[in-house]
Protein backbone atom coordinates (compact mmCIF):
# COMPACT_ATOMS: atom_id res chain seq x y z
CA UNK A 1 0.00 0.00 0.00
CA UNK A 2 1.41 3.40 -0.65
CA UNK A 3 -1.21 6.26 -0.99
CA UNK A 4 -3.13 4.42 2.41
CA UNK A 5 -3.39 7.02 4.36
CA UNK A 6 -5.28 5.65 6.75
CA UNK A 7 -4.56 3.23 9.37
CA UNK A 8 -6.18 0.41 8.39
CA UNK A 9 -5.70 -2.12 11.68
CA UNK A 10 -5.80 0.74 14.79
CA UNK A 11 -7.88 3.39 14.74
CA UNK A 12 -7.39 5.83 17.11
CA UNK A 13 -9.00 6.26 20.51
CA UNK A 14 -10.61 9.76 20.05
CA UNK A 15 -12.07 8.07 16.64
CA UNK A 16 -14.21 5.59 17.67
CA UNK A 17 -15.75 7.63 20.54
CA UNK A 18 -17.24 9.92 17.76
CA UNK A 19 -17.01 7.45 14.88
CA UNK A 20 -20.68 7.07 13.74
CA UNK A 21 -20.36 4.22 11.44
CA UNK A 22 -16.73 2.11 10.87
CA UNK A 23 -16.14 -0.22 8.39
CA UNK A 24 -12.92 -2.47 8.51
CA UNK A 25 -11.64 -4.80 5.90
CA UNK A 26 -14.77 -5.26 3.98
CA UNK A 27 -15.02 -7.69 1.71
CA UNK A 28 -17.82 -8.09 -0.55
CA UNK A 29 -18.89 -9.21 -4.04
CA UNK A 30 -22.01 -10.41 -5.46
CA UNK A 31 -21.09 -13.74 -6.53
CA UNK A 32 -18.76 -16.56 -3.76
CA UNK A 33 -15.09 -15.88 -5.04
CA UNK A 34 -15.28 -12.64 -7.19
CA UNK A 35 -14.90 -9.82 -4.69
CA UNK A 36 -15.29 -6.51 -5.52
CA UNK A 37 -15.13 -4.61 -2.38
CA UNK A 38 -11.45 -5.86 -1.41
CA UNK A 39 -10.68 -4.72 2.14
CA UNK A 40 -11.83 -1.40 2.40
CA UNK A 41 -11.57 0.52 5.88
CA UNK A 42 -13.37 3.65 6.85
CA UNK A 43 -14.64 5.39 9.26
CA UNK A 44 -17.33 8.20 9.28
CA UNK A 45 -17.34 10.49 12.39
CA UNK A 46 -20.57 11.61 13.91
CA UNK A 47 -22.00 15.16 11.57
CA UNK A 48 -19.24 14.25 8.89
CA UNK A 49 -20.10 14.37 5.49
CA UNK A 50 -17.79 11.67 4.30
CA UNK A 51 -17.57 11.18 0.05
CA UNK A 52 -16.40 8.31 -1.57
CA UNK A 53 -15.07 8.76 -4.87
CA UNK A 54 -12.85 6.64 -7.55
CA UNK A 55 -12.97 5.52 -11.04
CA UNK A 56 -15.75 3.36 -12.39
CA UNK A 57 -15.55 -0.32 -11.14
CA UNK A 58 -13.53 0.58 -8.06
CA UNK A 59 -16.20 -0.70 -6.12
CA UNK A 60 -17.93 2.21 -4.39
CA UNK A 61 -21.66 1.30 -4.82
CA UNK A 62 -20.77 -2.11 -3.66
CA UNK A 63 -19.36 -1.25 -0.95
CA UNK A 64 -22.17 0.77 0.15
CA UNK A 65 -24.54 -1.75 -0.95
CA UNK A 66 -22.75 -4.08 1.10
CA UNK A 67 -23.16 -2.19 4.16
CA UNK A 68 -26.71 -1.50 3.34
CA UNK A 69 -27.49 -5.69 3.40
CA UNK A 70 -27.97 -5.71 -0.19
CA UNK A 71 -24.89 -7.47 -1.11
CA UNK A 72 -22.96 -10.22 0.26
CA UNK A 73 -20.21 -9.61 3.08
CA UNK A 74 -16.97 -12.69 3.10
CA UNK A 75 -15.20 -10.45 5.18
CA UNK A 76 -14.44 -7.53 7.65
CA UNK A 77 -16.99 -6.08 9.84
CA UNK A 78 -19.32 -3.16 9.96
CA UNK A 79 -20.14 -0.88 13.24
CA UNK A 80 -22.98 1.21 13.55
CA UNK A 81 -22.75 3.72 16.67
CA UNK A 82 -25.41 2.75 19.09
CA UNK A 83 -26.98 3.62 22.32
CA UNK A 84 -24.15 1.54 23.96
CA UNK A 85 -21.16 2.22 22.14
CA UNK A 86 -20.12 0.81 18.75
CA UNK A 87 -22.34 -2.25 17.72
CA UNK A 88 -21.39 -4.44 14.88
CA UNK A 89 -23.97 -4.76 11.92
CA UNK A 90 -22.31 -6.69 9.48
CA UNK A 91 -24.85 -9.59 9.72
CA UNK A 92 -28.08 -7.75 10.51
CA UNK A 93 -30.20 -8.01 7.36
CA UNK A 94 -31.23 -4.95 5.42
CA UNK A 95 -34.67 -4.39 6.56
CA UNK A 96 -33.88 -3.98 10.29
CA UNK A 97 -31.03 -1.42 9.21
CA UNK A 98 -32.82 1.12 9.00
CA UNK A 99 -34.36 0.21 12.54
CA UNK A 100 -31.21 0.67 13.80
CA UNK A 101 -30.43 3.89 11.98
CA UNK A 102 -28.65 3.27 9.03
CA UNK A 103 -30.40 4.50 6.15
CA UNK A 104 -29.80 4.06 2.32
CA UNK A 105 -30.99 5.68 -0.56
CA UNK A 106 -30.04 3.54 -3.57
CA UNK A 107 -29.33 5.16 -7.20
CA UNK A 108 -32.03 4.44 -9.09
CA UNK A 109 -35.48 2.84 -8.64
CA UNK A 110 -35.43 4.57 -5.19
CA UNK A 111 -38.95 5.91 -4.63
CA UNK A 112 -42.07 3.34 -4.97
CA UNK A 113 -43.16 4.17 -8.34
CA UNK A 114 -46.84 2.84 -7.94
CA UNK A 115 -47.11 4.76 -4.59
CA UNK A 116 -48.28 8.34 -4.26
CA UNK A 117 -45.50 10.63 -2.71
CA UNK A 118 -48.03 10.82 0.15
CA UNK A 119 -48.55 6.83 0.08
CA UNK A 120 -44.74 6.78 -0.26
CA UNK A 121 -43.87 9.18 2.96
CA UNK A 122 -46.40 7.76 5.20
CA UNK A 123 -45.16 4.20 4.43
CA UNK A 124 -41.66 5.29 5.66
CA UNK A 125 -43.01 6.83 9.21
CA UNK A 126 -45.67 4.31 9.80
CA UNK A 127 -43.04 1.31 9.46
CA UNK A 128 -40.91 2.91 12.15
CA UNK A 129 -41.68 1.63 16.00
CA UNK A 130 -43.74 4.14 17.75
CA UNK A 131 -45.65 5.59 14.90
CA UNK A 132 -49.12 5.74 14.81
CA UNK A 133 -51.98 7.08 12.63
CA UNK A 134 -52.24 10.21 15.63
CA UNK A 135 -48.50 10.58 15.91
CA UNK A 136 -47.36 10.54 12.44
CA UNK A 137 -47.78 13.98 11.57
CA UNK A 138 -45.01 14.67 14.18
CA UNK A 139 -42.58 12.96 11.86
CA UNK A 140 -44.05 13.96 8.50
CA UNK A 141 -44.49 17.46 9.28
CA UNK A 142 -40.82 18.37 9.56
CA UNK A 143 -40.12 16.59 6.28
CA UNK A 144 -42.83 18.36 4.22
CA UNK A 145 -41.33 21.40 5.82
CA UNK A 146 -38.15 20.38 4.16
CA UNK A 147 -39.20 19.63 0.95
CA UNK A 148 -42.33 22.15 0.13
CA UNK A 149 -42.67 20.61 -3.30
CA UNK A 150 -43.66 17.27 -2.32
CA UNK A 151 -46.40 18.85 -0.13
CA UNK A 152 -47.74 20.07 -3.75
CA UNK A 153 -47.31 16.78 -5.25
CA UNK A 154 -48.16 14.40 -2.25
CA UNK A 155 -51.25 13.17 -4.78
CA UNK A 156 -49.06 12.38 -7.94
CA UNK A 157 -47.53 8.47 -8.11
CA UNK A 158 -44.39 8.71 -7.59
CA UNK A 159 -43.26 7.38 -11.17
CA UNK A 160 -44.67 10.37 -12.22
CA UNK A 161 -42.11 12.35 -10.74
CA UNK A 162 -39.05 14.57 -12.69
CA UNK A 163 -36.08 13.25 -11.82
CA UNK A 164 -35.04 16.19 -9.25
CA UNK A 165 -38.06 15.71 -7.18
CA UNK A 166 -37.79 12.00 -7.04
CA UNK A 167 -34.51 12.45 -5.91
CA UNK A 168 -35.85 14.55 -3.19
CA UNK A 169 -38.69 12.25 -2.50
CA UNK A 170 -36.18 9.30 -2.32
CA UNK A 171 -34.15 11.39 0.32
CA UNK A 172 -37.55 12.84 2.27
CA UNK A 173 -38.34 9.25 2.64
CA UNK A 174 -35.20 7.76 3.74
CA UNK A 175 -35.01 10.84 6.59
CA UNK A 176 -38.65 9.89 7.85
CA UNK A 177 -36.72 6.75 9.62
CA UNK A 178 -34.98 9.74 11.33
CA UNK A 179 -31.47 7.55 10.84
CA UNK A 180 -28.06 8.23 12.53
CA UNK A 181 -26.02 7.68 9.31
CA UNK A 182 -27.74 8.14 5.58
CA UNK A 183 -25.58 6.47 2.59
CA UNK A 184 -26.46 7.73 -0.56
CA UNK A 185 -25.31 6.21 -3.87
CA UNK A 186 -24.92 8.82 -6.89
CA UNK A 187 -27.64 11.10 -5.78
CA UNK A 188 -26.50 13.62 -8.79
CA UNK A 189 -26.78 10.91 -11.21
CA UNK A 190 -28.70 11.88 -14.06
CA UNK A 191 -29.30 15.26 -13.06
CA UNK A 192 -28.82 18.89 -14.15
CA UNK A 193 -26.26 20.89 -12.76
CA UNK A 194 -28.88 23.20 -11.50
CA UNK A 195 -30.73 20.50 -9.77
CA UNK A 196 -27.30 18.72 -8.58
CA UNK A 197 -26.77 22.22 -6.54
CA UNK A 198 -30.66 21.85 -5.22
CA UNK A 199 -30.15 18.17 -4.12
CA UNK A 200 -27.00 18.81 -2.77
CA UNK A 201 -27.67 22.17 -0.43
CA UNK A 202 -30.57 19.56 0.95
CA UNK A 203 -28.22 17.12 1.31
CA UNK A 204 -26.03 19.94 3.68
CA UNK A 205 -29.25 20.74 5.26
CA UNK A 206 -29.79 17.04 6.27
CA UNK A 207 -26.48 17.25 8.01
CA UNK A 208 -26.88 20.38 9.75
CA UNK A 209 -30.37 18.74 11.24
CA UNK A 210 -27.87 16.27 12.76
CA UNK A 211 -27.47 13.19 10.74
CA UNK A 212 -24.21 11.96 9.26
CA UNK A 213 -23.73 11.53 5.60
CA UNK A 214 -21.54 8.40 3.49
CA UNK A 215 -22.10 8.98 -0.21
CA UNK A 216 -20.58 7.88 -3.34
CA UNK A 217 -20.35 10.21 -6.53
CA UNK A 218 -19.03 10.27 -9.58
CA UNK A 219 -19.58 14.18 -9.49
CA UNK A 220 -16.13 14.79 -8.08
CA UNK A 221 -16.27 18.51 -7.95
CA UNK A 222 -19.77 18.76 -6.10
CA UNK A 223 -18.95 16.16 -3.75
CA UNK A 224 -15.84 17.75 -2.70
CA UNK A 225 -17.99 20.81 -2.18
CA UNK A 226 -19.70 18.95 0.15
CA UNK A 227 -18.09 17.01 2.10
CA UNK A 228 -15.54 16.99 5.05
CA UNK A 229 -13.71 14.12 3.48
CA UNK A 230 -13.10 12.30 0.95
CA UNK A 231 -12.34 8.78 0.56
CA UNK A 232 -10.66 7.40 -3.03
CA UNK A 233 -11.60 4.07 -3.55
CA UNK A 234 -9.56 1.70 -5.93
CA UNK A 235 -10.31 -2.16 -7.03
CA UNK A 236 -12.19 -2.44 -3.96
CA UNK A 237 -9.40 -0.48 -1.53
CA UNK A 238 -9.95 2.63 0.08
CA UNK A 239 -6.06 4.55 -1.60
CA UNK A 240 -6.64 8.38 -0.34
CA UNK A 241 -8.37 9.77 2.84
CA UNK A 242 -7.90 13.40 2.61
CA UNK A 243 -9.64 16.49 4.15
CA UNK A 244 -12.17 17.50 0.93
CA UNK A 245 -11.14 21.28 0.95
CA UNK A 246 -8.47 21.68 -1.38
CA UNK A 247 -8.32 17.90 -2.31
CA UNK A 248 -9.51 18.70 -6.16
CA UNK A 249 -6.26 20.64 -7.09
CA UNK A 250 -4.24 17.28 -5.40
CA UNK A 251 -2.10 15.22 -8.03
CA UNK A 252 -2.76 12.52 -5.89
CA UNK A 253 -6.39 12.21 -7.16
CA UNK A 254 -6.15 12.54 -10.97
CA UNK A 255 -3.65 9.94 -10.57
CA UNK A 256 -5.64 7.61 -8.53
CA UNK A 257 -8.21 8.15 -11.30
CA UNK A 258 -6.44 7.35 -14.44
CA UNK A 259 -4.84 4.34 -12.53
CA UNK A 260 -1.51 5.03 -12.42
CA UNK A 261 -1.49 4.09 -8.65
CA UNK A 262 0.80 1.46 -7.44
CA UNK A 263 4.54 2.28 -8.86
CA UNK A 264 3.93 6.11 -10.15
CA UNK A 265 2.41 7.05 -6.55
CA UNK A 266 5.43 5.49 -5.02
CA UNK A 267 7.86 8.16 -6.38
CA UNK A 268 5.43 11.27 -5.56
CA UNK A 269 3.94 10.12 -1.99
CA UNK A 270 6.42 7.73 -0.51
CA UNK A 271 5.29 5.60 2.40
CA UNK A 272 6.00 6.91 5.58
CA UNK A 273 5.03 10.37 5.14
CA UNK A 274 1.01 9.72 5.34
CA UNK A 275 -0.89 12.72 5.55
CA UNK A 276 -4.05 11.78 8.52
CA UNK A 277 -7.35 13.06 7.41
CA UNK A 278 -8.91 15.84 9.79
CA UNK A 279 -11.95 14.99 11.71
CA UNK B 1 -79.43 -11.25 -22.40
CA UNK B 2 -79.35 -10.11 -18.73
CA UNK B 3 -79.61 -13.12 -17.58
CA UNK B 4 -76.65 -14.22 -19.11
CA UNK B 5 -74.99 -11.16 -17.83
CA UNK B 6 -76.33 -12.45 -14.19
CA UNK B 7 -74.94 -15.88 -14.70
CA UNK B 8 -71.59 -14.78 -16.18
CA UNK B 9 -71.47 -12.01 -12.83
CA UNK B 10 -72.18 -15.07 -10.69
CA UNK B 11 -69.39 -17.38 -12.12
CA UNK B 12 -67.30 -14.11 -12.76
CA UNK B 13 -66.87 -13.12 -8.86
CA UNK B 14 -65.65 -16.92 -8.14
CA UNK B 15 -63.22 -16.29 -10.69
CA UNK B 16 -62.29 -12.90 -9.89
CA UNK B 17 -61.75 -13.84 -5.98
CA UNK B 18 -59.59 -16.21 -6.90
CA UNK B 19 -57.49 -14.42 -9.60
CA UNK B 20 -57.33 -11.64 -6.91
CA UNK B 21 -54.70 -14.02 -5.10
CA UNK B 22 -53.07 -15.36 -7.66
CA UNK B 23 -52.50 -12.18 -8.68
CA UNK B 24 -50.97 -11.17 -5.32
CA UNK B 25 -49.12 -14.02 -5.17
CA UNK B 26 -47.65 -13.11 -8.71
CA UNK B 27 -46.74 -9.68 -7.69
CA UNK B 28 -45.15 -10.56 -4.13
CA UNK B 29 -43.56 -14.26 -4.77
CA UNK B 30 -42.53 -13.56 -8.55
CA UNK B 31 -43.90 -16.54 -9.86
CA UNK B 32 -47.12 -17.82 -11.27
CA UNK B 33 -48.32 -20.27 -8.83
CA UNK B 34 -50.35 -23.08 -10.90
CA UNK B 35 -51.39 -25.31 -7.48
CA UNK B 36 -53.98 -22.10 -6.56
CA UNK B 37 -56.77 -23.40 -8.15
CA UNK B 38 -56.34 -26.41 -5.85
CA UNK B 39 -56.26 -23.91 -2.95
CA UNK B 40 -59.98 -23.50 -4.43
CA UNK B 41 -60.91 -26.65 -4.50
CA UNK B 42 -59.60 -27.76 -0.98
CA UNK B 43 -61.26 -24.78 0.63
CA UNK B 44 -64.86 -25.81 -1.02
CA UNK B 45 -64.06 -29.68 0.50
CA UNK B 46 -62.28 -28.25 3.66
CA UNK B 47 -66.13 -26.13 3.99
CA UNK B 48 -67.57 -29.59 3.50
CA UNK B 49 -65.85 -31.24 6.53
CA UNK B 50 -66.70 -28.62 8.65
CA UNK B 51 -70.05 -28.71 7.52
CA UNK B 52 -69.96 -32.79 8.59
CA UNK B 53 -68.21 -31.86 12.04
CA UNK B 54 -70.52 -29.62 12.79
CA UNK B 55 -73.62 -32.49 11.96
CA UNK B 56 -71.97 -34.73 14.51
CA UNK B 57 -71.88 -32.78 16.99
CA UNK B 58 -75.37 -32.29 16.56
CA UNK B 59 -75.60 -28.71 15.38
CA UNK B 60 -76.78 -29.71 11.29
CA UNK B 61 -77.18 -27.37 8.74
CA UNK B 62 -80.47 -26.69 7.76
CA UNK B 63 -81.77 -24.52 5.05
CA UNK B 64 -83.40 -21.31 5.47
CA UNK B 65 -82.06 -20.80 8.89
CA UNK B 66 -80.95 -17.90 7.69
CA UNK B 67 -83.40 -17.02 5.45
CA UNK B 68 -84.13 -17.21 2.28
CA UNK B 69 -80.70 -19.01 1.80
CA UNK B 70 -80.32 -22.95 1.04
CA UNK B 71 -77.90 -22.55 3.92
CA UNK B 72 -77.81 -21.84 7.90
CA UNK B 73 -75.16 -20.51 9.95
CA UNK B 74 -73.05 -23.95 10.24
CA UNK B 75 -72.19 -23.22 6.40
CA UNK B 76 -71.16 -19.85 7.26
CA UNK B 77 -69.01 -21.03 9.92
CA UNK B 78 -67.63 -23.88 8.01
CA UNK B 79 -67.28 -21.07 5.36
CA UNK B 80 -64.78 -19.12 7.89
CA UNK B 81 -63.49 -22.14 9.06
CA UNK B 82 -62.29 -23.69 5.58
CA UNK B 83 -60.70 -19.98 4.81
CA UNK B 84 -58.31 -20.19 8.00
CA UNK B 85 -57.30 -23.93 6.81
CA UNK B 86 -57.13 -22.91 3.55
CA UNK B 87 -54.66 -19.91 4.32
CA UNK B 88 -52.74 -22.25 6.93
CA UNK B 89 -52.57 -24.98 3.44
CA UNK B 90 -51.01 -22.23 1.62
CA UNK B 91 -48.31 -21.46 4.09
CA UNK B 92 -47.85 -24.85 4.86
CA UNK B 93 -47.12 -25.58 1.53
CA UNK B 94 -44.67 -22.39 0.82
CA UNK B 95 -42.71 -23.49 4.02
CA UNK B 96 -42.29 -27.29 2.69
CA UNK B 97 -41.86 -26.80 -0.96
CA UNK B 98 -41.60 -23.00 -2.25
CA UNK B 99 -39.26 -21.53 0.77
CA UNK B 100 -36.50 -24.54 -0.46
CA UNK B 101 -36.55 -23.45 -3.83
CA UNK B 102 -36.91 -19.37 -3.82
CA UNK B 103 -33.30 -18.97 -4.77
CA UNK B 104 -33.52 -21.39 -7.72
CA UNK B 105 -35.51 -18.91 -10.06
CA UNK B 106 -38.85 -18.39 -10.86
CA UNK B 107 -39.21 -21.29 -13.34
CA UNK B 108 -38.20 -23.72 -10.42
CA UNK B 109 -41.05 -22.05 -9.05
CA UNK B 110 -43.94 -22.56 -11.74
CA UNK B 111 -42.57 -26.30 -11.99
CA UNK B 112 -42.75 -27.20 -8.67
CA UNK B 113 -46.42 -25.42 -7.98
CA UNK B 114 -47.77 -28.20 -10.40
CA UNK B 115 -46.15 -30.86 -9.03
CA UNK B 116 -48.15 -29.18 -5.43
CA UNK B 117 -51.46 -28.73 -7.94
CA UNK B 118 -51.18 -32.52 -8.76
CA UNK B 119 -49.98 -33.65 -5.26
CA UNK B 120 -53.06 -31.85 -3.85
CA UNK B 121 -55.44 -32.45 -6.47
CA UNK B 122 -55.42 -36.02 -6.07
CA UNK B 123 -55.10 -35.97 -2.41
CA UNK B 124 -58.72 -34.11 -2.69
CA UNK B 125 -59.22 -37.54 -4.82
CA UNK B 126 -58.48 -39.63 -2.33
CA UNK B 127 -59.96 -38.05 0.93
CA UNK B 128 -63.06 -37.27 -0.78
CA UNK B 129 -63.84 -39.34 -3.97
CA UNK B 130 -64.49 -38.24 -7.26
CA UNK B 131 -68.44 -38.05 -7.21
CA UNK B 132 -69.48 -34.65 -7.26
CA UNK B 133 -71.04 -33.17 -3.71
CA UNK B 134 -73.20 -30.49 -2.81
CA UNK B 135 -73.04 -28.74 0.55
CA UNK B 136 -77.06 -28.87 0.51
CA UNK B 137 -79.47 -31.32 -0.92
CA UNK B 138 -82.02 -28.65 -0.81
CA UNK B 139 -83.81 -27.54 -4.12
CA UNK B 140 -83.85 -23.32 -4.31
CA UNK B 141 -86.46 -21.85 -6.12
CA UNK B 142 -85.40 -18.77 -8.10
CA UNK B 143 -86.74 -15.76 -7.74
CA UNK B 144 -87.88 -14.13 -10.83
CA UNK B 145 -86.82 -10.50 -10.32
CA UNK B 146 -87.78 -9.83 -13.85
CA UNK B 147 -90.73 -11.50 -16.32
CA UNK B 148 -89.60 -13.43 -19.46
CA UNK B 149 -91.09 -10.24 -21.53
CA UNK B 150 -88.31 -8.15 -20.40
CA UNK B 151 -85.02 -8.54 -22.01
CA UNK B 152 -85.51 -12.45 -21.89
CA UNK B 153 -86.01 -11.85 -18.17
CA UNK B 154 -84.10 -12.57 -15.20
CA UNK B 155 -83.97 -15.50 -12.37
CA UNK B 156 -81.52 -15.65 -9.43
CA UNK B 157 -81.94 -17.81 -6.62
CA UNK B 158 -80.91 -15.88 -3.46
CA UNK B 159 -77.52 -18.07 -3.01
CA UNK B 160 -76.09 -16.22 -5.79
CA UNK B 161 -77.09 -12.78 -4.76
CA UNK B 162 -74.99 -13.82 -1.66
CA UNK B 163 -72.22 -15.11 -3.34
CA UNK B 164 -71.97 -11.81 -5.60
CA UNK B 165 -73.21 -9.51 -2.50
CA UNK B 166 -70.22 -11.23 -0.40
CA UNK B 167 -67.40 -10.64 -3.23
CA UNK B 168 -68.39 -7.19 -3.79
CA UNK B 169 -68.01 -6.87 0.28
CA UNK B 170 -64.33 -8.06 -0.04
CA UNK B 171 -63.14 -6.47 -2.99
CA UNK B 172 -63.76 -3.06 -1.63
CA UNK B 173 -62.83 -4.32 2.30
CA UNK B 174 -59.56 -5.88 0.39
CA UNK B 175 -59.27 -2.43 -1.59
CA UNK B 176 -59.56 -0.61 1.73
CA UNK B 177 -56.89 -2.39 3.03
CA UNK B 178 -54.18 -1.89 0.34
CA UNK B 179 -54.78 1.66 0.25
CA UNK B 180 -55.13 2.70 3.70
CA UNK B 181 -53.46 0.51 6.16
CA UNK B 182 -49.68 0.30 7.02
CA UNK B 183 -49.79 -3.20 6.35
CA UNK B 184 -51.80 -3.44 2.80
CA UNK B 185 -49.38 -0.62 1.85
CA UNK B 186 -46.07 -2.52 2.47
CA UNK B 187 -47.64 -4.98 0.79
CA UNK B 188 -47.77 -2.90 -2.56
CA UNK B 189 -44.44 -1.20 -2.14
CA UNK B 190 -42.80 -5.14 -1.68
CA UNK B 191 -44.61 -5.46 -5.06
CA UNK B 192 -43.67 -2.34 -6.40
CA UNK B 193 -39.94 -2.81 -5.54
CA UNK B 194 -38.54 -5.71 -3.26
CA UNK B 195 -35.29 -4.10 -2.84
CA UNK B 196 -36.49 -0.84 -1.91
CA UNK B 197 -39.20 -2.10 0.61
CA UNK B 198 -36.22 -3.98 2.41
CA UNK B 199 -34.67 -0.89 2.74
CA UNK B 200 -37.29 1.07 4.42
CA UNK B 201 -37.42 -1.72 7.06
CA UNK B 202 -40.30 -3.76 5.25
CA UNK B 203 -39.48 -8.03 6.63
CA UNK B 204 -39.94 -9.50 2.91
CA UNK B 205 -40.46 -13.01 4.47
CA UNK B 206 -42.99 -11.90 6.89
CA UNK B 207 -45.09 -10.17 3.42
CA UNK B 208 -44.70 -13.61 1.61
CA UNK B 209 -46.41 -14.83 4.60
CA UNK B 210 -49.31 -12.51 4.87
CA UNK B 211 -49.59 -12.67 1.07
CA UNK B 212 -50.38 -16.77 1.14
CA UNK B 213 -52.50 -16.32 4.13
CA UNK B 214 -54.50 -13.58 2.34
CA UNK B 215 -54.62 -15.73 -1.30
CA UNK B 216 -55.85 -18.54 0.60
CA UNK B 217 -58.79 -17.09 2.44
CA UNK B 218 -59.73 -15.54 -0.47
CA UNK B 219 -59.08 -18.93 -2.72
CA UNK B 220 -61.74 -21.13 -0.07
CA UNK B 221 -64.34 -18.42 -0.40
CA UNK B 222 -64.29 -18.52 -4.10
CA UNK B 223 -63.97 -22.33 -3.37
CA UNK B 224 -66.91 -22.38 -1.31
CA UNK B 225 -68.95 -19.97 -3.60
CA UNK B 226 -68.47 -22.69 -6.20
CA UNK B 227 -69.38 -25.65 -4.72
CA UNK B 228 -73.06 -23.29 -3.68
CA UNK B 229 -73.96 -22.23 -6.86
CA UNK B 230 -72.52 -25.32 -8.89
CA UNK B 231 -71.44 -28.66 -7.16
CA UNK B 232 -68.38 -29.78 -5.29
CA UNK B 233 -65.79 -31.67 -7.62
CA UNK B 234 -62.16 -32.70 -7.05
CA UNK B 235 -61.35 -31.33 -10.46
CA UNK B 236 -62.69 -28.34 -9.81
CA UNK B 237 -58.75 -26.30 -9.56
CA UNK B 238 -57.81 -27.52 -12.91
CA UNK B 239 -61.48 -26.25 -14.19
CA UNK B 240 -60.74 -23.02 -12.53
CA UNK B 241 -57.03 -23.04 -13.66
CA UNK B 242 -56.97 -21.61 -17.14
CA UNK B 243 -60.20 -18.86 -16.29
CA UNK B 244 -58.21 -17.86 -13.39
CA UNK B 245 -55.25 -16.77 -15.62
CA UNK B 246 -56.93 -15.40 -18.22
CA UNK B 247 -58.85 -13.30 -15.75
CA UNK B 248 -54.98 -12.15 -14.39
CA UNK B 249 -53.48 -11.20 -17.69
CA UNK B 250 -56.82 -9.69 -18.82
CA UNK B 251 -56.26 -7.56 -15.77
CA UNK B 252 -52.92 -6.86 -16.14
CA UNK B 253 -50.17 -9.16 -13.93
CA UNK B 254 -50.23 -8.13 -10.53
CA UNK B 255 -52.81 -5.52 -10.64
CA UNK B 256 -55.81 -6.32 -7.93
CA UNK B 257 -58.50 -4.50 -9.62
CA UNK B 258 -57.17 -5.23 -13.32
CA UNK B 259 -58.15 -9.26 -11.51
CA UNK B 260 -61.24 -7.84 -10.30
CA UNK B 261 -62.72 -6.75 -13.58
CA UNK B 262 -60.59 -9.50 -15.18
CA UNK B 263 -62.84 -12.06 -13.66
CA UNK B 264 -65.89 -10.89 -14.47
CA UNK B 265 -65.44 -10.19 -18.15
CA UNK B 266 -64.06 -13.66 -18.22
CA UNK B 267 -67.47 -15.10 -16.64
CA UNK B 268 -69.42 -13.27 -18.78
CA UNK B 269 -67.53 -14.64 -21.82
CA UNK B 270 -68.37 -17.82 -20.36
CA UNK B 271 -71.78 -17.38 -19.64
CA UNK B 272 -72.32 -15.69 -22.94
CA UNK B 273 -70.47 -19.06 -24.67
CA UNK B 274 -73.09 -21.55 -23.18
CA UNK B 275 -75.66 -19.23 -23.99
CA UNK B 276 -74.57 -18.43 -27.64
CA UNK B 277 -72.33 -21.27 -28.98
CA UNK B 278 -73.14 -23.79 -26.51
CA UNK B 279 -72.13 -25.72 -22.85
CA UNK B 280 -69.04 -27.71 -24.46
CA UNK B 281 -67.57 -24.31 -25.56
CA UNK B 282 -67.30 -23.06 -21.77
CA UNK B 283 -64.21 -23.50 -21.43
CA UNK B 284 -62.96 -21.84 -24.69
CA UNK B 285 -63.91 -18.98 -23.86
CA UNK B 286 -61.41 -18.29 -21.39
CA UNK B 287 -58.44 -19.08 -24.42
CA UNK B 288 -60.73 -16.64 -26.41
CA UNK B 289 -61.08 -13.95 -24.19
CA UNK B 290 -56.88 -14.66 -23.13
CA UNK B 291 -55.50 -14.58 -26.65
CA UNK B 292 -57.76 -11.56 -27.66
CA UNK B 293 -56.16 -9.82 -24.75
CA UNK B 294 -52.35 -10.80 -25.74
CA UNK B 295 -53.01 -9.74 -29.48
CA UNK B 296 -54.40 -6.18 -28.36
CA UNK B 297 -52.58 -5.12 -25.35
CA UNK B 298 -50.20 -7.79 -23.83
CA UNK B 299 -49.85 -6.10 -20.54
CA UNK B 300 -53.48 -6.47 -20.01
CA UNK B 301 -55.98 -3.67 -18.83
CA UNK B 302 -54.74 -2.09 -15.69
CA UNK B 303 -51.01 -3.19 -16.17
CA UNK B 304 -48.56 -0.63 -16.13
CA UNK B 305 -46.98 -0.22 -19.79
CA UNK B 306 -42.99 -2.08 -20.34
Amino acid sequence: MTVDLQDRVTVPSHHRATAALQIQGLQAGYEPGLLIVRGASLTVARGEIVAILGPNGAGKSTLVKAVAGLVPISGGRVQLAGSTGLQDITAVPAHELVHRGLAFVPQTENVFAGLTVAENLELAAALMKGVTRHNRAERLDPVYAMFPDLLRQRKLPAGRLSGGQRQMLAVARALLARPQVLMLDEPSAGLSPKLVAQVFDKLADVRASGVTLLLVEQNVKAALALADRAVVLVEGRERLVAPAAGLAQDPRLAQLYLGRHSADTRAEAPTGTPTKGVH
Amino acid sequence: MLQILADGLIIGSIIALGAIGLTLTFSILRFSNFGHGEFLAWGSYLALSALAVFAAIGWADSPRAVAPFSFGWPLLLALLGAAVLTALMALALDALLFKRLRLQGSITLVIASFGAALALRNLLLYFYGGVPRYYSQELQIAWALLPRTVAGGLRITPDQLFVIGLTAVTVVVLHLFLKHSTLGRAMRATADNPQLARLAGIDPERMLRITWLLGGVLAALAGVFAGLTVQLRPTLGLDLLLPLFAAVVLGGIGSVWGAVVGGLVVGLAESAAVAWVGAEWRAAAAFVVLIAMLLVRPTGLFGARA
